[in-house]
C-alpha cells in the first residue's frame, strides 16, 4: 500500500455517494446520488465529476478506500448466497433455536430473523472436542466424506463449517476443510474456528454462516467495483473499510465479509475521532443524524469504543466493531399524537421521499426538519439545495392541523415540543453510550455531523452538560474522510476459559507471539515498513463464574508473572471504572485473547487555508429564530465567510453547504485552523 | 382530547422516555455486573421504577413473569417499613411468596429514593437465584409440599441501612444457601443496579424539580390508563370462560382445573378464577402476584403491546382468585412451580377466554410450561460444590396468518439458554443434543411450533436432578380447528442404554454417565388444517420437521400426493424420531 499521489475515499450511503479526495494537501468533496441496484455506477460517476471539477489525474490515485454497505444491504435483505452448514452431532438446529428467547415478549406477531442456513443444508457430523480442547470423539471421516457428497449434489455456493469449543482445537474443523475439498467440494469454505475463535456456539456459528453466505455477494461486488475503477485508469489497490474502523485489502475483505457489516458508520466514527483529534478533543461522542436515524458512538483517549456483541440486522455477529448505537430519530421523523394524548416523534419517518413537508415532494406529515424550519433554524430561501424549494405556509397549516390545535398550543410551540421529543430519544441513545459504559458526559466533547445533527447537538448538549460541540467542516462527508485517514487493522483472538491464577505466562506468550507473527505477515504483505506496524495486545477477563467479560490491555514487553498481575490490577479498576465496583479478593477468569496488528497509516494534512476576513462580513442576514419559547433576532452566519479564529456569541445560526448549525444564546463559538466549529457550551 | 391533561404532551412524553431509560441503566447493569450464568446469560432478571405510592412508572423487559408481580414487592416492602422508617442508603430485600414475593428463588430488592430529603421514588428489581437453600441444590424442588421445604423465605428486611450492608442480614442468608459466593455477587449486583437507578433519577429531580417530576410521574400513569381503557372500550362487552387443566401437582393429585370467567364491561375487564382447583399438596400453587402477573401479561397481548407498562394500565382490569385456591394459595403452601408452571396455564386459559373476543390477536396453546431442569453436586474438576438450574424453552402457538414460532421460551418466560460451551467449562455437564422435535407442532393453517429436544449427559460424579415440568399427558391446545401439540416428556438413558421415562416432577440421583433427556411440547395449530398452504405443508416436509406420515396423517393424503415424492423427501436426514 503506498500513501503517494493523490488519495480518494468513497463511501456510499442510502442516499448519497460522497467522494473525498486529497490532492497535494488540497480536500475536494463530491456528492452524487447512489445507485442502489449497481452501487458501482454511482462510484464511477462520482469519479467522473469529480475529475471535471478538480482536474484529479487517475493514474495519480495512490490510495483509494471504500466504505460499503453491500454486506449490511444483503443481511438486512436477506438475499444472500445459497449456504450450507457442517457441525456437530446433535447441533444442527442450534443456529436456528438462537439463544431460545423470542424477540419480542408482548407482540405475538414477533419474528426471529431468518435462519442463514435453511434445516435442510445443515449437516451433522460426530465428533467431539471438550472444553480444554482435548479430543472426547474423533471426528468420523467417513461421514464427512458423506456430507461431502450431498455438498457436491447441492446447490450451494458456499460453505461454514462450526464445530463445538473449535477456538480451543480447530483440528476437526481443519480436517473436515481438507475432506470437503479432496471430495470435490467447490465451493468455498469458511471455519468457525478463522472467522470468530470465541467461546458461545450460536453466536459463533451465526457470525461463520454469515460469513459463508456473504463472500459470493462481496466477491461479486468487489470484482465489478475493481474493473470499473480499473477501466477508469485508476492503478492502485483497491482498500475496504471494516467494521472496527481500519482498513483492510478488498482481497481479506473477500474471505472475510462479516468484517464490514458497520463499515460505513464506523468510517464516520473514524473521521469524528480524526477532526476532534486535530481539535485536541481525544475523548469525544459522535453523533451522525440523517434523515432516517442517529448514529451515536463513543471515542475515548482517540480509540472508537470496539464491541463484540453487536447486533446486525437482529443477528448478534460478535466480531469486533465499533459500537455505534442508533435511534430512529432523523430529520423525516415523523411527529404525531396518539390516542392516550402524547406527542409522538417516530418511528416513522417520510425519509428522502417524499421527505419532510418542507421538500415540497409530496410530504405531508409533520417531521422534525419542519419544526427546525418553523422555528426559524433552517432557512426557507436556501433550503439544502436549489433542487428543492420550501412553502413555509403549508408547513405551518399542516403543523397547525396535526399538531397544534389537538395540543392546544401555538405552531411554535408545538414545534418546539416536537424538538423536545426528539431530543428526549436521542438523549437516550447518548446515555446508552456514555453513561451505561460507565462514562460521564461531562468529561466528553460532542462531534456532530451527517444533515440533521448540527441542528440537534448544542441543545442535547446542554442537557447531558457536554461541555463542548464540534461541527466538522466536512460535517456531511465524515464517512468518505474517514476513509482516508484510517489505519490499517486485523484483528486475532482465541478463546482460553482458565483461571487467571492457574495460567501459565508462558502459554500465553506462545498465543500472543502467534497472532504477532500473523499480523507481521499480513501488514509486510500489504507493504507496511515495520515503522509503520503496532501490535496492541489484550486480554478479556471477568470474574470467575461470571459471564461478560472486560478487555485490558497487556503491557508491551515479555509475560511474566508480574505482568500477570498487574494485568489482573488493571481488570479491577476498569471494573470499577465500568461499574462503580470492583471485587479484590475474587478470582478472576480469563476468556478471550485478542491481538490488533496496527499498520499506521500517513494521514494527509488537512489544514485549509486560511480565510481572512471580518466575522461581519460572513453575516448573510438577522431573522428571528425561536429558542424554548424566546424569540432571539438572530444573526445567520455563511460558513464558508468566516474567518479563521473567527470567534461569536450565540444565538446564532450557521449555514453551509452540507448542514446548519444552531447556536444556542450565550454558547460561544471559534472557527479552528481546520474550519471546525468548536461551540462552548457553557451552563 | 376527552381529558385535561395537567402535564403537557411533550412533557409527559420526554419523562417516559426519560423513566425507561433510568430501567434501561438498570438492566444494563445488573445484567453486566450480575454474577451467576442465570442473570448473565439467561436474563432471568427484571428492573423497575416506582413512585412514591408504590406505584410501578416504567420497567425494563425481560420477564413477564416478574413484571406484572414486582409491584406486589414493592407494596410489601413499604408496608413493613413505611416511610419514616426509611432512610438514604437503605435497601430493603425479600423473597416470601406469601409477603410480597413470587417464589422464592427470586430475590426483589427495593431501594427508595430521596432528593432534598423526601422520599420521591423506589427503584426495584428482582432476580432469579441459583440457589437459595432448602431440601435440593437450585431450590426448585419438584417434590416440596411446605414452603419450608423450598428454601430460606425472606420476609422484607434491610439489606443495607444507611448505604452499609447488614452483616448480619448477610451472614443469615448466605449460611442457608449453597453457594454463598454467588449468591454475595447476585446480590451486590441487585444493589448496584438499584443504586444505578438512584443516582439517576435523582439527576430527573434535580432537573425537573420534585413537584413537577411527581406531576409527570402521575400522568406517565395517567397516560398508559387512558390508553388502555381506549382499547378496552373497543372490546365487545360480554362474559366469555375457558377452561384447561393442570397435568399433576407431583404429589399425587392429577388433573387440576384452571378455570376464567373473563367479564368485559365498557373500558373495564373482571377476570374471575372461580371454579379452579383448591391448593393442592405438590409444589404447583401460584400467589396471587404471580396468577395477577399472568393475567396482566394477556391482557396486554392482546390489546396494545406498546402501551407503556406501568400501574395505570391495569387500573381498569380486576383479578379475582378465589382465596385457598391453585391461584390464591395460603400458607404455607409449596409454590416454587406456581411462578413457573401454573402461571403458564393462567396465561393459557386467559387466551383462550379471549379467543372467542379478538380471535385474530391470540395464539394457541404454546408450550405451557418452563421445563425446568436442576443439576447439583460436586464438580469433580474443583472439588467445589456447584447448582445448574435452566429452562427450555418449546412450542410458541399457531398465530393468524403465522405458524408458531418453534423452539422459544413462551408467555410468562423469556430467559436465554445456557450456551453448551459455557455449560460445559462451568458444570461437570454435557450437552449431548440440542434440537427441535419433528412432528411435535400441532396441525393447522398456520401450525403450532415445534417443542426442543435437550439431552444433557452427568460427567466423571453422582448429581442430583430435579425436573420440574408440565403439559406431558394434556396437550397445548388448538384453536379455531387447528390439532394439538405434542406433549412434552422427559428420559433418562443409562449408560448401558436402557431407557426410562420420568415423571415431570421428580428429583433423581443419576450415577456417572446417565443421560436426560428433555424432550419439550409443540404447540396448538390455528385454523383448519385444510386450509393450510401446500407450499407450506411442502416447507416443512424438506426441512425434516414434518414427517410424509404425520403430513398424511394432519393434512390427507391429497395434500401430500399433489406434493409429489422427491419434494416430500427431506433433503438431509429429516426427522429424528425421539428414541
Amino acid at each position: 500500500m503506498s500513501s503517494d499521489g493523490a488519495r480518494v475515499g468513497v463511501d456510499i450511503g442510502g442516499t448519497f455517494t460522497d467522494l473525498v479526495t486529497v490532492t497535494d494537501g488540497t480536500l475536494d468533496v463530491t456528492k452524487t446520488s447512489s445507485t442502489p441496484d449497481a452501487p458501482e455506477v454511482g462510484v464511477t460517476e462520482g469519479l467522473e465529476r469529480t475529475r471535471e471539477a478538480t482536474g484529479i489525474r487517475f493514474d495519480d490515485v495512490g490510495f483509494f478506500a471504500h466504505g460499503t454497505t453491500v454486506a449490511t444491504n444483503a443481511v438486512l435483505e436477506g438475499d444472500w448466497a445459497e449456504t450450507a452448514l457442517v457441525t456437530t452431532e446433535g447441533f444442527r438446529d442450534a443456529l436456528e433455536i438462537g439463544r431460545q428467547a423470542r424477540p419480542d415478549i408482548y407482540d405475538f406477531q414477533t419474528e426471529k430473523p431468518p435462519t442463514v442456513v435453511p434445516r435442510h443444508r445443515r449437516y451433522e457430523v460426530p465428533e467431539r472436542v471438550d472444553e480444554r480442547g482435548d479430543v472426547s470423539t474423533p471426528l468420523d471421516e467417513a461421514a464427512v466424506r458423506d456430507v461431502a457428497a450431498r455438498l457436491a449434489a447441492a446447490d450451494v455456493s458456499s460453505v461454514a463449517v462450526s464445530l463445538l469449543f473449535s477456538y480451543e482445537n480447530d483440528a476437526h474443523e481443519r480436517r473436515v476443510r481438507e475432506i470437503l475439498e479432496s471430495e470435490g467440494v467447490e465451493a468455498s469454505v469458511s471455519l468457525s474456528s478463522d472467522v470468530l475463535p470465541e467461546i458461545r456456539e450460536y453466536e459463533r456459528t451465526l457470525t461463520t454462516t454469515l460469513n459463508a453466505a456473504l463472500k459470493p455477494v462481496m466477491d461479486r461486488y468487489l470484482g465489478n467495483l475493481e474493473s470499473e475503477i480499473a477501466d477508469l485508469g485508476i492503478r492502485s489497490d483497491l482498500e475496504i473499510m471494516q467494521s472496527n474502523g481500519g482498513i483492510i485489502t478488498a482481497d481479506v475483505a473477500r474471505t472475510r465479509p462479516v468484517n464490514t457489516l458497520l463499515s460505513g458508520p464506523a468510517a464516520g466514527v473514524q473521521g469524528a475521532s480524526y477532526v476532534a483529534g486535530l481539535a485536541g478533543v481525544e475523548d469525544l461522542i459522535t453523533m451522525d443524524m440523517g434523515g432516517t436515524s442517529c448514529d451515536v458512538s463513543l471515542v475515548e483517549g482517540g480509540d472508537p469504543m470496539v464491541a463484540t456483541d453487536v447486533e446486525v440486522g437482529e443477528y448478534p455477529v460478535n466480531v469486533p466493531m465499533i459500537d455505534v448505537h442508533t435511534v430512529g430519530a432523523g430529520g423525516g421523523s415523523i411527529a404525531w399524537i396518539d390516542d392516550g394524548d402524547a406527542l409522538r416523534v417516530g418511528p416513522r419517518s417520510a425519509g428522502a421521499e417524499p421527505g419532510p413537508i418542507c421538500y415540497g415532494r409530496g410530504g405531508t406529515r409533520p417531521t422534525i426538519t419542519d419544526a427546525q424550519l418553523l422555528l426559524g433554524r433552517l432557512n426557507p430561501d436556501a433550503f439544502l439545495s436549489d433542487e428543492l424549494s420550501v412553502d413555509v405556509d403549508r408547513v405551518e397549516a399542516i403543523f397547525e392541523r396535526e399538531l397544534a390545535d389537538p395540543l392546544g398550543k401555538s405552531v411554535e410551540a408545538a414545534a418546539q415540543g416536537v424538538l423536545d421529543v426528539a431530543n428526549a430519544s436521542m438523549e437516550r441513545a447518548l446515555r446508552v453510550v456514555s453513561v451505561e459504559r460507565g462514562h460521564d458526559p461531562r468529561d466528553f466533547g460532542l462531534v456532530a455531523f451527517g444533515g440533521a445533527g448540527p441542528l440537534h447537538a448544542t441543545a442535547l448538549a446542554a442537557e447531558l452538560d457536554v461541555p463542548r460541540v464540534l461541527v466538522p467542516r466536512t460535517a456531511g462527508v465524515l464517512s468518505a474522510l474517514g476513509l482516508l485517514i484510517s489505519d490499517v487493522l486485523y484483528d486475532y483472538s482465541t478463546s482460553r476459559v482458565r483461571s487467571w491464577e492457574a495460567v501459565d505466562p508462558t502459554d500465553l506468550r506462545v498465543t500472543f507471539d502467534e497472532f504477532v507473527a500473523r499480523g507481521r505477515e499480513q501488514l509486510a504483505d500489504e507493504n507496511l515498513s515495520a515503522s509503520q506496524t503496532r501490535f496492541e495486545r489484550s486480554v478479556d477477563l471477568r470474574y470467575a463464574g461470571q459471564s461478560f467479560e472486560l478487555s485490558v490491555p497487556v503491557p508491551e514487553g515479555p509475560i511474566d508473572s508480574q505482568t500477570k498481575a498487574t494485568i489482573r490490577d488493571r481488570f479491577h479498576a476498569r471494573h470499577r471504572q465500568r461499574y462503580g465496583h470492583a471485587y479484590e479478593d475474587e478470582p478472576v477468569e480469563l476468556v478471550t485473547l485478542r491481538t490488533r496488528a496496527r499498520g499506521v497509516v500517513e494521514t494527509p494534512d488537512l489544514r485549509q487555508d486560511a480565510v481572512i476576513g471580518e466575522v461581519a462580513d460572513a453575516v448573510a442576514e438577522e431573522r428571528p429564530v425561536h429558542f424554548d419559547g424566546d424569540v432571539r433576532d438572530t444573526r445567520v452566519y455563511r460558513r464558508e465567510r468566516l474567518p479563521t479564529g473567527a470567534a461569536f456569541t450565540g444565538p446564532a445560526v450557521v449555514e453551509g453547504a452540507e448542514s446548519t448549525v444552531v447556536v444556542r444564546p450565550d454558547q460561544t463559538v471559534e472557527v479552528d485552523e481546520y474550519g471546525t466549529l468548536v461551540v462552548e457550551v457553557g451552563q | 382530547m376527552s381529558d385535561d391533561p395537567v402535564v403537557d404532551p411533550v412533557t409527559l412524553e420526554v419523562t417516559r422516555n426519560a423513566a425507561a431509560a433510568v430501567c434501561e441503566e438498570m438492566n444494563a447493569n445488573l445484567i453486566r455486573t450480575g454474577y451467576s450464568p442465570n442473570i448473565k446469560e439467561r436474563r432471568d432478571c427484571s428492573c423497575a421504577l416506582f413512585d412514591a405510592d408504590a406505584e410501578m412508572i416504567a420497567q425494563a423487559e425481560n420477564m413477564p413473569v416478574h413484571l406484572g408481580s414486582m409491584p406486589f414487592s414493592v407494596r410489601a416492602a413499604v408496608d413493613r417499613f413505611p416511610r419514616e422508617s426509611l432512610a438514604p442508603g437503605d435497601a430493603i430485600l425479600l423473597n416470601d411468596p406469601f409477603y410480597g414475593g413470587a417464589h422464592l428463588p427470586d430475590l426483589t430488592l427495593v431501594t427508595p429514593v430521596y432528593h432534598d430529603g423526601e422520599l420521591v421514588a423506589f427503584t426495584a428489581n428482582r432476580a432469579h437465584h441459583a440457589d437459595v437453600g432448602g431440601s435440593h441444590a437450585g431450590s426448585v424442588s419438584a417434590d416440596s409440599t411446605e414452603i419450608y421445604q423450598e428454601g430460606l423465605r425472606i420476609p422484607p428486611v434491610k439489606l443495607f441501612e444507611a448505604g452499609e450492608p447488614n452483616e448480619a442480614v448477610f451472614d443469615m442468608i448466605l449460611s442457608n444457601v449453597r453457594t454463598p459466593d454467588e449468591r454475595r455477587g447476585d446480590l451486590r449486583a441487585q444493589e448496584a443496579a438499584n443504586e444505578t437507578g438512584r443516582r439517576r433519577f435523582a439527576e430527573l429531580a434535580e432537573r425537573y424539580g420534585t413537584a413537577e417530576l411527581t406531576a409527570a410521574l402521575e400522568e406517565i400513569k395517567n397516560y398508559s390508563e387512558r390508553r388502555m381503557r381506549s382499547e378496552i372500550e373497543s372490546l365487545p362487552d360480554g362474559e366469555y370462560s375457558f377452561a384447561d387443566v393442570l397435568d399433576d401437582d407431583g404429589a399425587g393429585t392429577v388433573d387440576l382445573p384452571v378455570e376464567v370467567a373473563l367479564t368485559i364491561d365498557g373500558d373495564e375487564i373482571r377476570v374471575d378464577f372461580a371454579g379452579t382447583a383448591d391448593q393442592t399438596a405438590g409444589p404447583v400453587n401460584a400467589v396471587f402476584a404471580v396468577t395477577a402477573s399472568a393475567t396482566y401479561y394477556a391482557v396486554r397481548c392482546v390489546t396494545d403491546p406498546e402501551i407503556p407498562p406501568n400501574h395505570g394500565c391495569y387500573r381498569p382490569v380486576t383479578i379475582d382468585a378465589p382465596e385457598g385456591s391453585l391461584v390464591n394459595p395460603d400458607p404455607p403452601a409449596a409454590v416454587v412451580g406456581g411462578n413457573l408452571e401454573t402461571s403458564q396455564r393462567v396465561t393459557d386459559v386467559v387466551l383462550g377466554a379471549f379467543a372467542e373476543v379478538v380471535p385474530e390477536r391470540v395464539v394457541a396453546g404454546s408450550q405451557g410450561t418452563m421445563n425446568n431442569v436442576t443439576f447439583g453436586g460436586r464438580d469433580p474438576r474443583s472439588d467445589e460444590p456447584y447448582a445448574f438450574y435452566e429452562t427450555q424453552g418449546g412450542g410458541f402457538g399457531g398465530r393468524a396468518g403465522k405458524d408458531g414460532l418453534d423452539g422459544v421460551h413462551v408467555h410468562m418466560s423469556n430467559t436465554m439458554n445456557t450456551p453448551a460451551e459455557v455449560l460445559e467449562t462451568a458444570y461437570p455437564l454435557r450437552v449431548a443434543r440440542y434440537e427441535l422435535r419433528a412432528d411435535s407442532g400441532g396441525a393447522g393453517e398456520f401450525r403450532g411450533g415445534l417443542g426442543l429436544r435437550r439431552d444433557i449427559t452427568v460427567r466423571d460424579h453422582t448429581a442430583t436432578f430435579s425436573l420440574l415440568a408440565d403439559r406431558q399427558t394434556h396437550r397445548p391446545y388448538g384453536l379455531f380447528g387447528g390439532g394439538d401439540g405434542e406433549s412434552g416428556s422427559a428420559v433418562r438413558i443409562d449408560p448401558d442404554g436402557d431407557a426410562e421415562r420420568l415423571p415431570q416432577k421428580s428429583t433423581h440421583a443419576l450415577p456417572p454417565g446417565t443421560t436426560v433427556s428433555i424432550r419439550t411440547p409443540g404447540a396448538g395449530g390455528y385454523g383448519d388444517p385444510s386450509a393450510r398452504s401446500t407450499a407450506a405443508i411442502e416447507r416443512d416436509l424438506r426441512a425434516g420437521k414434518l414427517s410424509v406420515e404425520r403430513a398424511r396423517e394432519a393434512y390427507g393424503d391429497a395434500a401430500i400426493d399433489e406434493i409429489g415424492e422427491p419434494n416430500t423427501d427431506p433433503e438431509n436426514g429429516g426427522e429424528r424420531p425421539d428414541e
